[in-house]
């Protein structure tokens, strides 16, 4: 299975190639009826977002209308139809992880990110999202950067963990 | 809680998730034996007298949607397991297919042969990284073993069953809007009936059943049906549930007793209680889509009767509130998450649960009137008119807590926040 989000750091030029390479990993997914969520998984691991040009071709390939597509992509929160930071962190807002301190969690995410939920950090790296529960109550407050599952986690460790993610990146 | 373990022993037994562990427990022995000593109408007679029922909430018992199935002379027909755990406040199907992956594909493999299909999936929410690695290394290990595909353990039966990815939308979890899904379309409800046990996924006969309730079939076959159904408390109740304990709580986590004890054993008994000094306030008994309990309805039975008392058993996922929890913020979680995954199909969820966060946004920051409370019941009672389950039960939690709670909201109207936990007691 591919990851979920992975963004991953791609240029201008080999756009096309990957674009192509998407062409031809659509070809087992053909016999596959209903498999377009799949296809889509497929086309933002490649490209860390679904492009319009991949809409274009998975539309193509596997016989969908674009809109139809297009439709499917903006409705589920996992799929991206623009370039992405590398790491998304995914802060749980319901109602155990913001008795257990949530919002604190989150208010420090965003301080140490730089930026608005939703919105990349100002060196392009981090993007803190406000998400619905991610089913690790137990580990309350808990919090996901892509699909790596942090929990317990406190104010001071969220500092740390962004920290580390960005010396990762050094 | 190992002892009271019936169904989901092997939680507790370690790498029970690689295949050879997993025959180590007598896996898979339930399934060769099921399929090649029992009739299939013996197993769904089984299942009936085990009194086993769906527990993804709804509870309608699972023989009973077998032989409906089975009944439709309609082909191919389709056997889906339901992975899309995405209620708030529960998590027990993650540790069903992070832990134990192969119990519930046992369970599917049966219940397959019981209304003749031989197609099926399996759908997880995308967010579950590794319950999705784990199932797939789990189908993957099947058929390098000759458990799945064209002879099913040497029976002659032939079942395929794919993994198929959720993206982020907890209305996927509503049977069809997991069809349209699994169809590769927006996951919007559709309308019933027709059911899904004569009308599922393509438009054919299918069994949905949830993790937990696949899990449980195996035990029932290997044990029998007297067995499962004492398991229950009571005699409405067959079986165990794993119910699922967060919020302000000493032991979070999950806790597989016998389906229907009472939330003051779960909760005192299991969970440790509440830490030193905090004094319990209410709970919620299934996830974010139940309605409040207060304290003093400590003794309710965790099971469907707890209609009762205008809540829902759902998911079995339990959140403890103390005092220091404001009734207003936590009727806004819960407004946020509806809002949030509310599909926008139908008018009165797309609308009404926008208009409930406005309304406790206004209690919460002191800018709330008297016929704010009024208001909620008002958009309540339209919002009872949504298309599917969503709609229907996104408002009682709100206007549940506003009732119950009725002197706490009212002073948010007079500007103050008896807990001291929300915006309007930091101003």
């Amino acid at each position: 299975m591919t990851q979920a989000t992975g963004p991953v750091e791609q240029t201008q030029a080999d756009q096309s190639t990957v674009l192509e390479s998407l062409r031809t990993r659509l070809a087992d997914l053909k016999d596959e009826p209903g498999s377009l969520l799949e296809a889509l998984y497929i086309a933002q691991e490649m490209l860390g977002y679904v492009a319009p040009e991949s809409i274009e071709i998975i539309a193509e390939e596997l016989g969908y209308p674009e809109a139809h597509v297009f439709g499917v992509v903006t409705f589920y929160t996992l799929f991206y139809t623009e370039p992405q930071p590398k790491h998304i962190v995914r802060v749980c807002r319901d109602l155990s992880c913001h008795i257990a301190g949530a919002t604190e969690i989150a208010a420090r995410a965003r301080q140490e990110i730089g930026a608005h939920p939703g919105h990349a950090s100002p060196d392009g790296l981090l993007k803190l999202e406000l998400v619905s529960c991610l089913g690790q109550c137990e580990k309350q407050p808990a919090l996901m950067v892509n699909l790596d599952v942090h929990g317990p986690v406190t104010e001071e460790g969220v500092s740390d963990l962004i920290r580390s993610l960005r010396e990762e990146d050094q | 809680m190992p002892e009271l373990l019936a169904v989901n022993k092997n939680l507790f037994v370690e790498d029970a998730w690689q295949l050879d562990v997993f025959k180590g427990t007598g896996g898979y022995e339930r399934a060769r034996r099921a399929l090649t000593e029992m009739s299939p109408e013996d197993l769904i007679a089984m299942m009936e007298a085990s009194g086993l029922k769906g527990r993804g909430g709804a509870f309608f018992p699972t023989g009973m949607k077998w032989k409906f199935v089975r009944a439709d002379p309609n082909t191919p027909r389709y056997v889906i397991a339901n992975g899309d755990e995405s209620e708030p406040g529960t998590f027990c199907n993650r540790f069903n297919m992070e832990l134990d992956p192969h119990l519930f594909i046992e369970g599917m493999i049966i219940a397959a042969y019981a209304v003749d299909s031989h197609f099926g999936y399996i759908y997880i929410r995308g967010e579950y990284g590794r319950a999705i690695e784990r199932v797939e290394q789990a189908l993957a290990d099947c058929y390098a073993d000759g458990i799945l595909g064209e002879d099913v353990l040497g029976s002659g039966y032939k079942l395929d069953l794919r993994l198929r990815r959720g993206a982020g939308a907890y209305i996927c979890g509503e049977e069809t809007a997991l069809f349209n899904s699994l169809e590769g379309k927006r996951g919007n409800p559709r309308f019933k009936p027709p059911f899904p046990t004569n009308s599922g996924v393509w438009r054919k006969p299918t069994v949905i059943n949830n993790i937990e309730t696949f899990a449980c079939v195996p035990l029932i076959v290997e044990n029998g049906a007297e067995w499962f159904q004492d398991l229950g408390e009571g005699d409405e109740n067959a079986g165990t549930k794993i119910y699922c304990l967060s919020g302000v709580i000493n032991n979070p986590g999950v806790y597989e007793l016998p389906m229907g004890v009472t939330a003051r054993e779960l909760i005192y008994e299991y969970g440790g209680g509440l830490p030193e000094g905090r004094t319990l306030k209410g709970f919620k008994p299934g996830g974010a889509s139940a309605a409040i309990l207060t304290a003093e309805q400590l003794d309710v039975r965790l099971d469907p009767s707890i209609a009762q008392y205008n809540t829902i058993m759902g998911t079995g996922g339990v959140i403890v509130m103390d005092e220091t929890v404001c009734m207003v913020d936590a009727a806004y979680r819960d407004a946020l998450f509806f809002e949030e995954e509310s599909c926008g199909f139908c008018i009165p969820c797309r609308e009404g649960t926008p208009n409930l966060v406005q309304i406790l946004e206004r209690l919460m920051h002191g800018q709330g009137v008297m016929a704010d409370l009024q208001l909620m019941e008002e958009i309540g009672d339209s919002m009872a008119s949504s298309f599917c389950g969503l709609g229907q039960f996104a408002y009682r939690p709100v206007v549940g807590a506003a009732e119950k709670y009725h002197d706490e909201f009212v002073a948010h109207v007079e500007g103050s926040c008896p807990a001291g936990s929300c915006p309007i007691a930091k101003n």
